[in-house]
Parts: structure tokens; sequence; C-alpha cells
């Protein structure tokens, strides 16, 4: 045996005892993710790549993190939230949430962001019976699904719920409506599509054309002058922010100003803002709203305390940005959950605190409450419309309610 | 062209590495097996593309669309025809070697870079196709298919990868890779021996997309789902930058190549936020690091600390880029 | 060895001059078709600005430059910080064009030389994956993943033409990705140091023994080409289907790929035709080809390439290259 091969013998076997050594290191407690001082909840996110811009979405739920564990956290408990970088893709998605649950041992997979990543774990996470809660995510079937995946809990209201209510106002209050659907082509369309003919009802045949198109494609003003072409009076957008400006812009540049809707994750005043900066006019468009309405609360107390944990916590955050809110309200349900879920909370105690809600959450609309069963697990339901006049979001109408 | 002897020292080292990577998933805990069956994945990633590109001398940029072939046949067997999983693994073989084939066809007329970019607008284009044809794929939505232990999974993981190693080593030493090689290292010199350039260029082709074609299967398997931006851009480029690392036109290094890619991204990542955007800084630069430092990849730094003193003389195989233009 | 012949001389520029027709005719017989047209070419313009930076530097080293699209949106960032700090865009646009050919050429200098000078091809082309990686990973890492609002110079102006109406948008983007890549040909056609560059690419043992330094040219080059990509980003983020961000340029990237491919690698002016040409035609496929699902556009793209090479295997106006036995 030559000198390199015994050497490379000695580094094989320390390699292997100290595998083992760490190995034996990682030993769980009884409740995993809780200790005497630390709670810990973890999530993947595309920090990088095409979804790039929801990364704000953790960084501000961290933020309001550090604001609760800065003043005594959750029952004396400091909140650790780790947040992993998936790039939305599902081959990332899956080893990283392993991690956080073989690992890290989180208590709860929190807040994890995107339709198909979470579709990739909840197998894996409901046969462990570990929560994955809370998900950045809007598809009904995460409300709707619990049966098989009780451990599985969303947060978004549902996309269809959304645009049946779109449905509902164009029925009852645009007679001689001529409806143009511009949809991105896959299931997150197919959703929001479902949706808005189920709230149309019989003024489903008022719909003139549907055009798709593929996520990958920026440029979608083809569809959309087609959709002129057609007759369109009402135009529908679901979709992802990107082609909704783009929408919003050719739409003005070809000379064309249909009652225009827009969907709840398109709908920022960050995006609004850009649109209208390229020249689309933009006043009259109508979303749905069901977050709380700071900008014509400048003064609220809600408000206030928002700012003021914005500017400690997360000063880079850009203000016009929804996502930021969005994280508030989530964050909030979570840290209101650990509460309820009591002194020792345990995995089983949490989810009954999730599907026994009766509350009201201070960053979701005035007048909204989030209230939850066993069997009915959407925590938002209700929503009010909204109009975009000179640069700000105006809530108007009632609140509607049962959008699920 | 002189072939090289397996030596000793070269088939002892080799022997260490199997043991440990037999032994290892007893020390390790069920998450980490689980990465060491993804490092088996890529370990035959780049093992497939070693064979057709630093063999053949026939740069493949996309291999993840190979794997995409496999990965989808596998998950659309087991989810809708309620297959085996183990037991699509020669499907999916089938299906990448029919793929090869289809590529390496039209391959034959092109040159150096024009397949290249060719390969790597087929990387691009496959899980587009995945998408639009939803009803048969899951679409985004994508498929779910059986979880396995990570034991399980590590086993037949480096079960199949050492399969796949011995038998490329078993063809590389043969007929077959001389004849890859000459074609590699000239093209006129290779048909003027006898070679005939279209049958191996397009067998090399097939049996590199097959290959890859298994990876992609238990690549699906690791992760238990499939949706098309599983073999994203990220999935070849990385395949491709772990078997330059490793060393292309030697199988030494395959499986450094493969755990480069794995574990580095992995283990830069640390859960906090700030640190987690500095991740593919470090990995970027890493990259371009190892090329200034380590040109010929892994392979070359392991031949000159394994190779005892008679092998020193021998001529080493030509590095891809310096064919006759 | 099989000798190809060349396929006849007339068919490229004939087939040119019918999709011209074919265009013009369509434009005037229906008010979408010209819109899709012209927006198709404003597109293209964009396509072709990244897909000459490509082509120099392929042409000087032989490398196809991944990291292009990263560097072009690492600029347009510069430019965006520049106006953030009070510039007007025109001051903010020249200077980031100075900024990002000071950029390509420390690029060059610091991580591609010290690869080039030991590896081969394929190593430079894997550290230039390690550089896109690392590019658009600092720009996260820097300004932040968020979306940014990017200023575009040109009011929103539309003008109308016989019922179509053209945006001053589109036209000037045309209008300055063409100027752009004029004002290289004319620095490669008639200053000396373009002459220097060019001999440096082509033969650079010959250029040294005239006085060429000949890796300042390479250098040189690089920086170009950044130069060009930042033309390039700066129109993409003007136009509103595209925001800021930093994976602005990824799909922009790859159509400019498929670009210089079909124009030729080596061919600045097939770059331009062709994607010129890929622009049109993803927007008329869009529109009237029904079959087409909108997954499909890429592959389509690409389909559309695979012919072109099947029938030029070097591109549109490639030099198909005669191999010496």
């Amino acid at each position: 045996m030559t000198r390199r091969m015994k050497a490379s013998l000695v580094l094989a076997s320390f390699a292997v005892a100290a595998a083992a050594g760490s190995a034996a290191l990682a030993s769980p407690s009884a409740t995993p993710g809780v200790t005497k001082r630390t709670i810990t909840i973890g999530g993947t996110f595309p920090l990088t790549g095409p979804a790039a811009l929801y990364g704000a979405i953790p960084k501000a739920e961290a933020a309001y993190f550090s604001y609760v564990n800065a003043h005594g956290g959750v029952n004396g408990r400091q909140i650790v939230f780790k947040v992993y970088d998936d790039g939305y893709n599902p081959a990332n998605t899956v080893p990283l949430t392993k991690k956080l649950v073989e690992q890290d041992h989180v208590f709860a997979v929190y807040s994890s962001l995107g339709t198909a990543p979470n579709l990739a774990i909840r197998d894996y996470l409901n046969k462990r019976g570990v929560p994955q809660v809370l998900l950045a995510t809007g598809d009904s079937y995460w409300g709707s699904q619990y049966k098989q995946y009780p451990w599985t809990f969303g947060f978004n209201p549902s996309y269809p719920g959304e645009s049946r209510v779109y449905g509902k106002f164009i029925a009852s209050k645009v007679p001689q409506a001529k409806i143009g659907i511009l949809v991105q082509d896959d299931a997150y369309g197919q959703n929001y599509y479902d949706g808005l003919v189920q709230g149309l009802g019989a003024a489903k045949s008022k719909i003139v054309d549907v055009e798709k198109y593929d996520p990958t494609q920026t440029d979608i003003s083809a569809q959309v002058v087609k959709l002129k072409a057609a007759g369109a009076n009402v135009l529908v957008i679901f979709a992802l922010p990107t082609q909704t400006i783009t929408a919003l812009v050719v739409t003005t540049k070809i000379g064309w100003k249909p009652t225009t809707f827009i969907n709840n994750v398109s709908e920022s005043p960050l995006f609004m803002y850009l649109a209208q900066k390229s020249g689309a006019n933009v006043d009259g468009d109508i979303t749905s709203d069901y977050l709380y309405d700071y900008f014509n609360n400048p003064n609220s107390a809600t408000t206030k305390l928002f700012k003021s944990i914005v500017a400690k916590y997360d000063p880079s955050a850009n203000p016009l940005d929804i996502n930021i809110e969005y994280a508030f309200a989530n964050a909030w349900t979570l840290v209101y959950a650990l509460k309820q879920a009591g002194k020792d909370p345990t995995r089983q105690s949490f989810m009954d605190a999730l599907t026994h809600l009766n509350v009201t959450n201070p960053f979701l609309y005035a007048g909204t409450k989030m209230v939850t069963t066993p069997t009915e697990r959407f925590p938002i339901d209700q929503q009010i419309l909204a109009q975009y006049q000179n640069g700000v979001w105006h809530p108007f109408g009632h609140i509607f309610s049962n959008a699920r | 062209m002189r072939l090289r002897r397996p030596t000793a020292v070269g088939a002892a080292a080799t022997l260490c590495a199997a043991i440990v990577v037999a032994l290892l998933p007893f020390a390790l805990s069920n998450y980490h097996r689980t990465t060491g069956a993804t490092v088996a994945v890529y370990f035959i990633a780049i093992l497939a593309l070693d064979i057709v590109t630093g063999y053949t001398g026939q740069i493949s940029i996309g291999h993840g669309a190979f794997m995409a072939i496999g990965g989808y046949t596998t998950a659309i067997l087991t989810h809708d025809h309620g297959w085996n999983d183990l037991a699509t693994l020669p499907a999916a073989a089938a299906a990448g070697f029919a793929a090869g084939v289809v590529v390496g066809l039209p391959a034959l007329r092109f040159r150096g870079v024009y397949l290249a970019l060719t390969t790597f607008a087929v990387a691009l284009a496959v899980p587009q196709i995945a998408k639009n044809y939803s009803r048969f794929t899951g679409g985004t939505e994508g498929l779910p298919l059986p979880a396995h232990s990570g034991l399980w999974l590590y086993e037949v993981g480096w079960a199949i990868a050492g399969a796949m190693f011995v038998a490329a080593w078993l063809l590389l030493r043969g007929r077959t890779g001389r004849a890859f090689r000459a074609i590699r290292d000239s093209e006129v010199a290779a048909a003027s021996s006898g070679v005939t350039l279209a049958v191996y260029k397009t067998v090399a082709f097939g049996i590199s997309a097959a290959m890859a074609g298994v990876a992609g299967s238990l690549f699906v398997l690791v992760n238990s789902f499939v949706n098309p931006d599983v073999f994203g851009l990220q999935l070849s480029l990385y395949v491709l930058i772990g078997a330059v690392v490793g060393g292309l036109g030697s199988l030494r290094g395959v499986l450094v190549g493969a755990a480069f890619v794995e574990l580095l991204p992995i283990g830069l990542t640390s859960g906090s936020l700030a640190p987690s955007q500095a991740v593919p800084v470090i990995f970027g630069a890493v990259v371009v690091a190892v090329m200034a430092l380590l040109p010929l990849g892994a392979a070359d730094l392991l031949r000159t600390v394994l190779q005892s003193r008679a092998d020193r003389g021998q001529h080493p195989d030509t590095p891809l880029g310096t064919e006759a233009k | 060895m099989t000798e190809r012949r060349p396929t006849a001389e007339w068919i490229v520029p004939a087939g040119l001059v019918a999709v011209c027709v074919l265009l013009v005719v369509g434009s005037l017989r229906s008010a979408l078709f010209a819109q899709q047209t012209v927006s198709g070419l404003a597109n293209g313009g964009i396509y072709a600005s990244l897909a000459v930076a490509l082509v120099l530097i392929y042409r000087a080293t032989e490398v196809i430059n991944f990291a292009q699209g990263a560097l072009a949106t690492f600029a347009t960032y510069v430019a965006w910080q520049l106006m953030q700090w009070g510039l007007s865009y025109w001051a903010a646009f020249a200077c980031t064009l100075a900024i990002a050919f000071v950029g390509g050429f420390a690029v060059e200098l610091v991580a591609i030389r010290p690869v080039e000078r030991r590896g081969s091809v394929l190593t430079v082309v894997i550290a230039a994956i390690g550089l896109l990686i690392l590019v658009e990973g600092s720009i996260g890492w820097i300004w932040g993943n968020d979306v940014k609002f990017m200023p575009t110079p040109f009011p929103a102006h539309i003008y109308t033409v016989g019922g179509v109406a053209f945006s001053r948008q589109d036209l000037s983007t045309i209008a300055i990705s063409l100027l752009a890549v004029i004002v290289l040909w004319g620095f490669f056609r008639f200053t000396k140091l373009g002459l220097a560059m060019r001999a440096a690419a082509v033969r650079p043992d010959a250029a040294r023994l005239v006085g060429v330094r000949v890796s300042w040219m390479l250098s040189l080059g690089w920086g170009l080409a950044a130069a060009l990509g930042a033309v390039a980003g700066l129109m993409a983020a003007a136009s509103p289907s595209v925001l800021l961000q930093p994976s602005m340029m990824d799909g922009i990237l790859i159509y400019a790929f498929a670009a210089a491919v079909v124009g030729g690698l080596e061919s600045a002016f097939g770059a331009v035709v062709a994607a010129l040409m890929i622009g049109v035609l993803l927007n008329l496929v869009t529109s009237y080809v029904h079959f087409v699902g909108p997954a499909l556009q890429l592959p389509v793209a690409f389909v559309v390439m695979l012919v072109v090479l099947l029938v030029k295997p070097s591109g549109l106006f490639g030099r198909t290259r005669v191999r010496r036995v």
C-alpha cells in the first residue's frame, strides 16, 4: 500500500466519522421547533429568478417578526424565521423543505410561495404531520382539499373567489357588457376564468373573446389588439404583473378605453404606477382588495404602526409595494395562531387555532373578519371592489362575502 | 493514439471511492441521504454528457432536455398507468435513446458551436412543450410521484450510477470508445481509418441521451414531483458546469463534478435573508475561479495525484476546443 | 470525408427579398399585420443589439458569451442608479455606455483572460456561465430583487398612418438599435483600431507580427460588446413590457442567441437581419397561427432556427468553412 493510498483511506474514514458525528448531534426535541426560548418556522421563496419580486414578502414578514420579538415574542418565545431561496423551481423547493423539516427541525413550514412549489411538498409534509400553512398562493384547493391534506392551510382569498366577485359585478352593474378576457394559459389562469364564468351566470354569453398567453411571453400586445378587434368594451385581465402592465399600456396605445378589471395579484400600486408612467390610462380600472386601506387612512393607528415597523425593520422596502402589506397581514395571522396554540404549542394545537379563527386582523380591510372552522378553511373570504383614481385605489360599494 | 491501461493506483482509488459511497448512507441522516441521491443523479447526467462531449467531441449544452424526456416518461407511466417506478427506468432509457438519435441525426450537419446552441435551444424548448401539452404532462401544476425514503433513493441511485459507470468504462475502453475518441480528435482521420461517422456520432448521442433519461427519472423520483420548471435552464447549465469542473474526456472527475454542483449551492444556503442573496455571487465566482485554476477539471488534478511515475510521461487526452478548425 | 456542395448562393438573398415583399404586402392589406410587424421590428432591434454583441465576442474568441444578457442588465441598473442620483436620461445613457465599455474591458481582464490562457474554448464558456450566475446574483445583492421603474426617454406619442397606430417608442428603438450597430460597423470598417481588432480576431499570429497587441484587442472587444449590450438593455427597459429586474434580459438573450446562430455566428449583418426576422415572426405567429399555443412560441422560434440551419448549416450569412485534412 503506498503512502498516498493510506492517506486517502485515513481521510475517508475521517469523513465518515464526521458525518456520523453531525448526524448524532441533530436530535429533535419533543415538539420540533419549540424550545423554552424560541420557536422556529421556515419557508421557501423565490429570492432570485423571474419571480424574485416576491422576495419582498419574506423580507417584510421577517420585519414583522423582528417587531414581535422586540416586544416579548410569542408567549415568551422568540420567533426564528428561516428563509430559503428556491427560485420558484420545485426541484429546489423539495430538498430545501426537507432541509427545513429534517435539519432545521421547524415547527411549521410557513408562507412558502407558489402553486407548483407547494404542490411538490404537500404530500411530504402531510405524511409527516408538519403544518404547511398560510401559503402565499391563491388557488382554491388549498382550502378545499383539507380532508386529504389536513396539515395544509392557505391564506390568500382564492382566485376563483375573487373572479366570481368580478363576474357578479359585471352581471349586475354592466348590462351592455361585451367581455374580452386576457388570461394566462395554465391552471393559474384557468382558476380565474372558471370563477369569472360562475360569477357571470347567464351573462357569460356576453363574453366575446378570450385571449391566452404563456407566462414566458412578455409581449402580449397581439392578444390585446385582437380583444379590441372583437368589439369588447369590458376587459378582464387575469395575468401576472409584467403582462398586466403591458396590457394596460397597449390598451391605451391603441386608443381603447374599456372598463378594465385587474386581478389582485397585479394591482399593486407599484405596478399601476409603472403602467401609468409608461403611458397607460388606468383611471377607472377596477380590482378587489382585502388588505387594510393605508392610503386612504394615513393617520389611523394601524397605518402609523405599519409605517413605524417598516421604517425600523425593513427600511429599503418600496412604500408602493403591496407585497409588504400582504406580508404583514399574513405574519400577524401566524403570530395570532401561535399565541392561540397555547403556552406549550404543539403542531396539532397550532392547526386547531388556525381552523377556529374568529378575529379581526388589523392588517386586513377594516370591517372584515377572519373566520374559519375545520371545514371552512379560507381565512380570507371577504373582499371589496376598488377603483383606481389619481394614483390611489379607492374602495367602493359593500364588502363581498363568501368569495371562496 | 495510445490507449491507457487501467493502472493499479487508479483501480484502487476507484474501489476506495466505491466503498466510501456504499458505506456512507449508514452514517448520514435521511436528509443527507436524499442529497447523496441527488449527487448520484448528477453523476449519471455528467457521465452521459462526458460520453457525447468529452469523448466524442460533440458539444451538447442541453442535456436537461433528455433528462426531461426520461423524467416525464417515468412520471406519466407511474402516475397515469400505475407502473412500478423502477420498472419505468428502461422505458425512460429507451425514450432518451430515441430522443438522442432524433437530435443526433440533424446534428451531423452542424459544426461545433452551432450544435451547442441547437442543443441549448432544445433544452429550452422541451419544458415549453411540456407546458403546452398539459393534458399529458400535468402542465405547470405537475404530477406527483410515489415517495421513497432517503435510503431507498440513495441505494437505488448509486446502484444505477455504479452500473452505468462500469458500463461506460467498458464501452469507452473498447472499439466504440476508440471510435469516439478518434472522431473527437479528427473527424477526417477517423473517417479515413474506417469509422462511419454518421453511425458512431448518432450512437454516441443516443447512448448519452439514454443515460441522461435515466438520470431524469431518478431526479423525478428523488423529488417525488415533476413539472416543466424542474427541467429548466438551471439543470442543463449545472450538468455542463459539473462535467467541465469534473474534467471532460475522463471518467476520473465525474464524482467531483457531481458533488460540486449539488453540494456547493446547498452548502452555501444558510436560511437567513441577506446571505441568501450572496449565494449565487459566491457560486458564480467559485466557478470562474475553478476554471482559471483547473482548466482541465478535477480529472487533471486527480491524474497528477494518482498517477505513478511510469505513467507521467503519457500524453493526456486532448481537451476539447483544440480540434482542427 | 463527405464534402458538401455549398447551397446555391442566390437562395438567401432571394428568400430575404421574398420575406420583405410578404411583409410589405401584408402590412398594406391589414392594420393588425402592420402593427405587429412594426412592434416585431422593435423587439427585433433589441435582439439585434444583443446578438451583435454575441457575434463580436464569438468572432474574436470563439466563445459563446452566456453572460452577455446579465452584463447588459447590470449596465441598465447602473443607468437607473445614475438617474436616481439626478442625471438626465441621455446623460445617464452616455455615461452608462462608457461605464459598460470599461466594465466589459475589466471583466475580460480579470475573469476571462486567466481562464483563456490555460483552458480550452469550453472552459471559457463555463467561466462565462459562472459569470452569468455571479452578475445576476450581484444585481439582486446590490439593488434588491424588487421591480424598479425605468424612465423612458420617448414620450408616449403615437403616430397614425392609414389607420395603423405606431408608437414613437417602437420606431425610436428600431432607430437607436440600428444606429448602434451601424456605428460599430463603421468603426470596424474605417478606423485603424477597428482594423487591428479584426486582424487580431481572424489571424492573431500574423497580427502580432505586425505589432498588434492581440490580448488588448480582445479586451477591447469585450468592452464594445458590453456597450452594445447596454444599448440593448436600455432599449428593453424603456419598453413597458419589460420590467427592470435582475432577470430582465433572460428571455431576450435566448432570442438573441437564436438570431446570432441563424444569421451566422461570424456575421454581424446576419445577426441583425435574423434578429429582425425573429422579432416579426414571433409577433405574426402569435397573431395568426392558432394551433400554436402560447407556450409553443419559443419552440416555434427554434424550429425556424433548426430549419434554417439544416438548409444552411453555417447560418444565413456564415462562412462555410472548408476543412483541411
